[in-house]
This record gives C-alpha cells, structure tokens and sequence, in this order.
C-alpha cells in the first residue's frame, strides 16, 4: 500500500492508472508524472521503491493541486458567481444545468430523480 | 468557443462615451443600456447601469469580481417562479 497525496491508497494497478484515484490526476497528469520520473508505464504500485514513491509525493506536492485545495478551488469559483449574482450564479443555486442545456426533458444529474407531479393521471387506453 | 485574445474584449463603443459622460457629471445615475453583449471592462467598476431585459432595465452595481463577464448575464430576461402547487392533488 502506498499512500500518496493524503488519503490515497491505489491498489496493485499500474501506476499510471493507480495515480488516477487521486482527485485531480487523470490520464495526462498521470502519463506527466510517470514520465517526468522516468517510471515505466508496466510498473505497478507496489513494485515501486520507497525512493519513487517520495519522489512521487514530491512531484504531487510541489507541481499539482489536488485532492482538497482542488475541491475548494471548485468550491470557491462556483460560490464567486453565486454571490456575483450572474446568470450561470442563479443556475447553480437553483441546480440547474448551467451551460445552456435543455430542461424540458433530461438534465437528471443536475436536477436530482425525477419527482411525480402530484395528480396527474396517467394516460390509459 | 472561447474569443481571440488579439481582438481584446468586445465592448459597443458608445457605453465608453456613456461611463465617461457619467463619470464627469459627478452624479450617480443610473445609465440605461441596451448593449447585454458588451464586456465589462474594468473601467466600468463604481457604476450603476440599468442593464435591459426586454421589459424593464435593471439596475446593476458593477464591482470588480463583474470584470470581463458581460452586462447580459445580470439582468435575466426570464421569469419563472415555480410550478403552483396541483388543486387536483388536494382533492384526490
């Protein structure tokens, strides 16, 4: 078990893809950082030196934003245009899609499970 | 897809001659605008301007964090206050 950027413990998958499980390393930072370390890409995470593995943190450290500055980052950016009060502010504070998508039908993943309007039949033959 | 930087931001010409004519009078009125699609520049920041929404112009208060979006996003030409509740529901 390796422990990388605070909480993270990839498992005994190739490094490339065990980076992944940290918020905010996908599969370029993750292809960055095995090359910047001359890690070849076969190599899994627990076959790597303690000595890879803290330079790996290093890299993280010093290069990235991750895990829970990248969260608040999200976090701040989404609450600056909520207190600015824009259009994209009011979307987000209602949970709506905010980038012009449709609502008359799908827009689920913003607008949470569908609720049944209280009453309405349903259409029988 | 994001504007050429080269072009630099788009602003409609004459809100530049409206902020400064604002700026000299000394008096804090609102300028009426029509032109949603104009950056707000930073020059801009300090001054109210009633931003139209094809029914009313609303007045915004244009602070720093305003800079670079455009008056149109702060002035929603939309109203929609919900669904009333069904009166078919409180009967069945």
């Amino acid at each position: 078990m390796a422990r990388i950027a605070g909480v993270n413990i990839p498992t005994n998958k190739r490094v490339t893809i065990g980076l992944r499980y940290i918020y905010g390393i996908g599969p370029t930072k993750a292809e960055q950082i095995c090359q910047q370390l001359e890690i070849p890409a076969e190599r899994r995470v627990n076959e790597l030196s303690d000595d890879e593995i803290l330079k790996i943190r290093e890299l993280i450290d010093s290069e990235y934003r991750v895990e829970g500055d990248l969260r608040r980052e999200v976090a701040m950016n989404i609450k600056r245009l909520m207190d600015l009060g824009c259009y994209r502010g009011l979307r987000h504070r209602r949970g709506l899609p905010v980038r012009g998508q449709r609502t008359h039908t799908n827009a689920r993943t913003r607008k949470g499970k569908a609720v049944a309007i209280a009453g309405k039949k349903k259409a029988t033959r | 897809m994001a504007r050429s930087v080269w072009k630099g931001p788009f602003v409609d010409g004459y809100l530049l001659n409206k902020a400064d004519a604002s700026r000299a009078s000394g008096r804090n009125e609102v300028i009426k605008i029509w032109s949603r699609r104009s950056t707000i520049l930073p020059q801009f920041v300090g001054l109210t301007f009633g931003v139209y929404n094809g029914h009313k112009f609303l007045p915004v208060q244009v602070s720093e964090n305003m800079v670079g979006h455009k008056f149109g996003e702060f002035s929603p030409t939309r109203t929609f206050t919900g669904h009333s509740s069904d009166k078919k529901a409180k009967r069945g």
